[in-house]
């Protein structure tokens, strides 16, 4: 798992160095940030050489694309992981996809991921496994739909059979939980 | 201040964060943040939190993925004009050399086979109209063999009425109704064979409704030895007739084409005493 060096500026750097088309910027992106898309797109798409494809795709879309991302509207990783998500699920409700994955399960997809591969190490997160045990399971399962899974929150309360409002609430309360860990 | 918290808990902020809101909700949300610092940092902490959240789900992709992808990304730049100098040749132009190679090598391949294919069938049909010739000489060699070995068997036999001492010789002289005729016979009576002898043969030519029998009178009754033709075409030189072990004399007669029971005494040709 250890890398050879890594490039890593702060948002503020990278944002202006994507500003100017700086080829650094490039390396500097994908070092601080494939691991957490390719993460994100993996729990959408299970194929390895599809989510690969899909990294791609997400980052090409984001360098053709950069002059649309504007700094005061929020977050560069907020911005980047909608492309990321959007590209995924597109991807998985296209009906070529869907005939070839016909058999899969969706909801086996993160279990399944978790087995496989090895989430990366961050020594900034120790002690985060205690944030499973912080989510209450149905917390845990609303932001697993809603965050992993590209379902709206109007799919996700179908899903789980509870009214709009419930998921709503029960979405804000898991962030909350979020929030006061990772502070 | 009521309705602002009011706002935020309604949980719309986490929705825009992740991106699950319409444009409208969309457009409202970005004018809120604009205009209330709260809502801007609570924004801000929610998308931190999320960002945080999914580094801790990262998952490293494969090693020769950031080549690939770095690769493709110079390419684009390639249209920008700060980097219009080598990046040229790298990445997706080795992509597309490599397809029609092996398309091409799976070209040639399905043409060699096909070419491999014809030849063979070439070959095999070759081998086979050989292998029919082989099997007509076989049979036509087989065939003359057969000829031989029966030739050789008759010689043989001749071979043995000559040599052999217990053969007794005897010419039949022509009867009144034919003294011209003569026919030599060979019996003996240790082997029990009976020979004609052909070339010597001294009777009119038979026609086609009737044959020559030969007959072996013991006591003074006729045996039927078989019949035989004169005819020009038969070239054989002996014939051997049916067996007998006993013989005062013996007699040929003209009779109907396949012989007769008892011999016509007024056909009688030829007759001979021991």
């Amino acid at each position: 798992m250890s890398k050879k060096r890594k490039i890593s500026l702060s948002e503020e750097e990278l944002v202006l160095a994507l500003g100017n088309r700086e080829k650094i910027a490039i390396e500097a992106l994908y070092d601080m940030y494939s691991s957490s898309l390719y993460g994100v797109i993996s729990r959408i798409i299970t194929d390895t050489a599809t989510a690969e494809d899909l990294l791609q795709e997400t980052f090409v879309k984001i360098w053709n694309s950069f002059s649309a991302y504007s700094a005061e509207k929020g977050r560069l990783f907020t911005w980047m992981v909608n492309i990321a998500r959007n590209l995924a699920i597109d991807k998985i409700r296209s009906k070529d996809f869907k005939n070839q994955n016909k058999n899969q399960e969706l909801e086996n997809n993160v279990t399944f991921i978790d087995e496989r591969k090895n989430t990366v190490y961050n020594p900034e997160l120790l002690g985060i496994k205690d944030l499973v045990g912080t989510l209450k399971p149905d917390q845990r399962s609303i932001i697993e739909l809603v965050y992993f899974k590209g379902y709206t929150h109007v799919e996700a309360a179908d899903e789980l059979g509870v009214p709009l409002g419930t998921i709503k609430t029960r979405l804000r309360m898991a962030i909350m939980l979020l929030r006061k860990h990772f502070n | 201040m009521e309705d602002i918290k009011a706002y935020m808990e309604s949980g719309i902020l986490e929705l825009y964060i992740l991106g699950d809101v319409t444009p409208e909700e969309k457009l409202q949300v970005e004018a809120m943040a604009a205009k209330h610092p709260a809502i801007k940092a609570e924004l801000d902490e929610i998308e931190r939190s999320m960002e945080a959240y999914a580094r801790e789900n990262a998952i490293e992709p494969a090693d020769d993925l950031r080549e690939r992808i770095l690769s493709s990304l110079v390419t684009n730049f390639a249209d920008d004009r700060a980097f219009n100098k080598e990046p040229e040749e790298t990445g997706a132009k080795v992509v597309t050399m490599v397809q029609p190679k092996t398309y091409k090598f799976y070209k040639y391949a399905f043409a060699a086979c096909l070419a491999l294919l014809l030849v063979s069938i070439a070959a095999l049909i070759s081998t086979y109209s050989k292998l029919q010739d082989s099997n007509v000489q076989i049979a036509s060699l087989r065939s003359s063999n057969d000829k031989f070995a029966k030739t050789a068997s008759f010689y043989h036999g001749e071979f043995d009425v000559v040599t052999d001492a217990s053969f007794k010789f005897l010419k039949l002289q022509g009867t009144k109704k034919s003294p011209e005729s003569q026919i030599t016979v060979a019996w003996s009576p240790v082997r029990k064979k009976v020979w004609i002898d052909l070339r010597s043969l001294k009777v009119p030519a038979n026609d086609d409704t009737h044959q020559y029998q030969l007959w072996a009178l013991i006591g003074n009754k006729p045996v039927s030895l078989g019949v035989f033709d004169k005819s020009t075409a038969d070239t054989a030189a002996m014939k051997e007739m049916q067996s007998t072990a006993l013989a005062d004399a013996f007699a040929v007669t003209l009779e109907p084409r396949g012989g007769s029971v008892s011999p016509t005494m007024d056909q009688m040709v030829v007759l001979g005493k021991f």
